[in-house]
């Protein structure tokens, strides 16, 4: 990826700190600041991103991930110029352009083009430049009819469609690129993800803020770890999005999770692990996933049931099933042990997923220890089809013949 | 692919700085007439006259200052004057009005794209003076028309720096007020009472010797009346177009020229000095 070997980073900070004074609600007046000096109100400060020190060579991208109000944000803001850091600074090397100002700029009672024109000012593409793009531009956003419109009567994605087309125009050294691939319909996400492999061929530096795991694994070269205003972790894609999902999202993280249970019997180490038997976070669709489960039981147990639900990260049951059901019975169980879950092929699609894990008795009367949505992991869609679920069909070409009746596969 | 590095940006507590300049590339000009055009465009987009009105509001302004001070004040001040000094007068009021709110209307822009921001209140104050030399085409017909006019080669070569030097106090103004606005929201209402304050103390819909003739009663308060810098400005911008009106040179109504540069650098640095923070408070 780091193509010409030029040492000079693209991107390089020291230091760099952001405080914020908070002031209270709404906007600041004179009346207000008045008012505070005389009550003797000091406003509260908080540190949005506290000494980060870093350098991004040449041609990298980076996956900038993290809990809500863990300074991505503000990080990127730094390295756009658009925020003055407190401390420190930051020197970014070739042309930057931020994906994060999506349609800045436009203006509701100017049509597509004109617009067009305006953002590509403001981005600093060269007007010459521009009008040669301009063409390219309303191809990529596909709404050539539309383009003498204007933009007030614009969708939301259509609003988008056009703001991506120019900034894709823009041909940075540097992206920056905040969150804005979630929005458009699904055809124009995978054209956006398309154009920003091209950039990752082309050699351009790319600083990548995104709450998709799976994209973030997919995209970047390496992923920093973001939590209170600090750079927390630094590495590999896969590790560090592993220990975001334990530390900040599962267990005490901003998921909302539950535990509970007479924990005669309890679960006491849990792994999620992919094909090679390597804890994972992220998996992927088709592939196997495996949940290892050791559990403890102090006293001997009769015919315990074990049992497991799936659901979306925002809250969609999608599937449940224990032991019992499945038709596994454990006679007893006393001291440790370990019982696995193995999901193959995994046929959940591309996104975040919450597992619940349950350790209950045959009659359902006693729940020893039950945990809600406590291990997050995310799937990675890399079979082109689109959904939910991946669903087992076949397609059969020609004429049916006799005794060819497709066997239908087992179903977890 | 390059090893070109192109641009390099530095961004620390003092600012960000872009080297070399869009200035310089150019870039910042394309900025500059863009935005501009998106002044002029969405300004009228909406209205069914469109650029009319543009004209159409000073005219009806002059109409009603004219026919009320004769009514009220029973002053004859030459509708002539009154014309020119409403037209510049709207001139500078869209341009304190509007520039002050060039930063926060524009919130998008400044907390997301790094640009020279001041070109937000440069933008609008270019585009209400292209209004403005619309309307300076209209005023010169209805003087010629209604007998006023003075056409001396000397007044119309004066005429371009008394524009440049009324454009220089708006921008200044603009950036002041677009820079404080964003620090302290409220600043729209103690400007609004201030403007129409100042609308009396300056010679709009009267003149140099209307305001003389009131100050005459009590000495010494001459001098201050060029603390204006529309005092200077608008008995210049009279001298330059109209029949009998003469400037009325000494040091206080020359030192008043002087108001605009003077203004406009004080907005320069008072500008440079509130961007950094900026997109904190928007």
């Amino acid at each position: 990826m780091s193509g010409n070997g030029s040492t000079i980073p693209a991107i390089e900070a020291e230091g760099l700190g952001k405080r914020y004074r908070v002031r209270g609600i709404g906007p600041p007046t004179l009346f207000g600041r008045v008012r505070d000096a005389v009550r003797g109100h000091a406003p509260a400060e908080f540190w949005a991103l506290r000494d980060a020190t870093f350098a991004v060579p040449r041609g990298r991208t980076i996956g900038v991930i993290g809990p809500n109000g863990a300074g991505k944000s503000s990080l990127l803001g730094l390295v756009a110029g658009t925020i003055t850091p407190t401390t420190g600074r930051v020197v970014a090397r070739g042309r930057i352009c931020s994906l994060l100002e999506l349609g800045a700029g436009f203006h509701p009672d100017l049509t597509g083009l004109e617009n067009i024109q305006l953002n590509g000012a403001v981005l600093g593409i060269p007007r010459d430049e521009l009008r040669r793009r301009t063409d390219r531009i309303i191809e990529f956003s596909g709404l050539d009819r539309f383009i003498g419109e204007p933009v007030r009567h614009y969708s939301s994605g259509m609003y988008v469609r056009l703001a991506f087309a120019v900034a894709a125009e823009a041909e940075p050294d540097i992206l920056l690129v905040d969150e804005v691939l979630a929005v458009g319909d699904v055809a124009f996400q995978l054209k956006c993800l398309d154009r920003i492999r091209r950039l990752q061929r082309e050699g351009r530096t790319l600083l990548f803020v995104s709450h998709a795991l799976q994209t973030v694994e997919e995209f970047c070269d390496e992923v920093w770890l973001l939590h209170g205003g600090r750079i927390v972790a630094q590495g590999e894609p896969a590790p560090t999005i592993l220990r975001y999902i334990r530390e900040y999202m599962g267990e005490g993280g901003p998921v909302y999770t539950q535990e509970f249970g007479t924990r005669e019997a309890e679960m006491a180490e849990v792994r999620l692990e992919d094909e090679r038997g390597v804890e994972a976070a992220v998996f992927e669709t088709g592939r196997p996933m495996t949940v290892r489960i050791r559990w403890r039981a102090p006293r001997r147990i009769e015919r315990p049931v074990f049992g497991y639900s799936i659901k979306t990260a925002n809250g969609l049951y999608l599937h449940g099933s224990n032991t019992q059901i499945a038709g596994v019975e454990i006679p007893a169980i006393e001291g440790e042990g370990e019982v696995r879950l193995t999901f193959d092929p995994l046929r959940l699609m591309e996104g975040h997923y919450l597992l619940s894990l349950s350790f209950h008795s045959w009659d359902h009367a006693r729940q020893f220890h039950r945990r809600e949505d406590w291990y997050p992991f995310a799937v990675r869609n890399r079979t082109g089809a689109l959904g939910l679920v991946a669903l087992d069909a076949r397609w059969t070409v020609g004429e049916e013949r006799d005794g060819g009746a497709p066997q239908p596969p087992p179903v977890a | 692919m390059s090893v070109d590095l192109g641009a390099v940006l530095v961004n620390d507590p003092r600012g960000a700085r872009v080297s070399p300049s869009p200035w310089r590339t150019g870039a910042g000009w394309d900025m500059f007439r863009a935005l501009v055009a998106r002044e002029l465009k969405g300004r009228y987009k909406g209205s069914v006259v469109g650029f009319v009105w543009a004209v159409l509001v000073p005219l009806f302004m002059a109409g009603i200052y004219t026919v009320f001070l004769r009514i009220l004040a029973g002053q004859r001040v030459a509708i002539e004057r009154v014309l020119v000094g409403v037209f510049a007068w709207q001139y500078t009021a869209q341009c304190v009005q509007g520039g002050m709110l060039a930063v926060t209307s524009n919130a998008n822009l400044v907390k997301k794209v790094l640009f020279p921001r001041m070109l937000l209140p440069a933008s609008a104050v270019a585009a209400h003076l292209v209004q403005y030399l619309v309307s300076v085409v209209v005023q010169t017909v209805l003087l010629a028309a209604l007998g006023g006019a003075e056409w001396s080669l000397r007044g119309w070569l004066a005429w371009p720096l008394v524009v440049a030097g009324l454009t220089a106090l708006n921008l200044g103004l603009a950036l002041i007020l677009s820079a404080a606005h964003v620090h302290l929201r409220d600043t729209q209402h103690l400007v609004g009472v201030l403007l129409s304050a100042w609308f009396f103390v300056s010679p709009v819909m009267y003149d140099l010797e209307f305001a003389s003739a009131v100050v005459q009663a009590r000495p010494g308060w001459a001098p201050w009346l060029w603390l204006n810098p529309l005092m200077s400005l608008f008995t210049a911008a009279r001298a330059c177009l109209l029949k009998g009106a003469a400037y009325p040179w000494s040091w206080a109504s020359a030192a008043s020229l002087a108001w605009p540069a003077v203004i406009l650098g004080v907005g320069v640095l008072v500008f440079r000095r509130a961007q950094r923070h900026f997109a904190d408070l928007l």
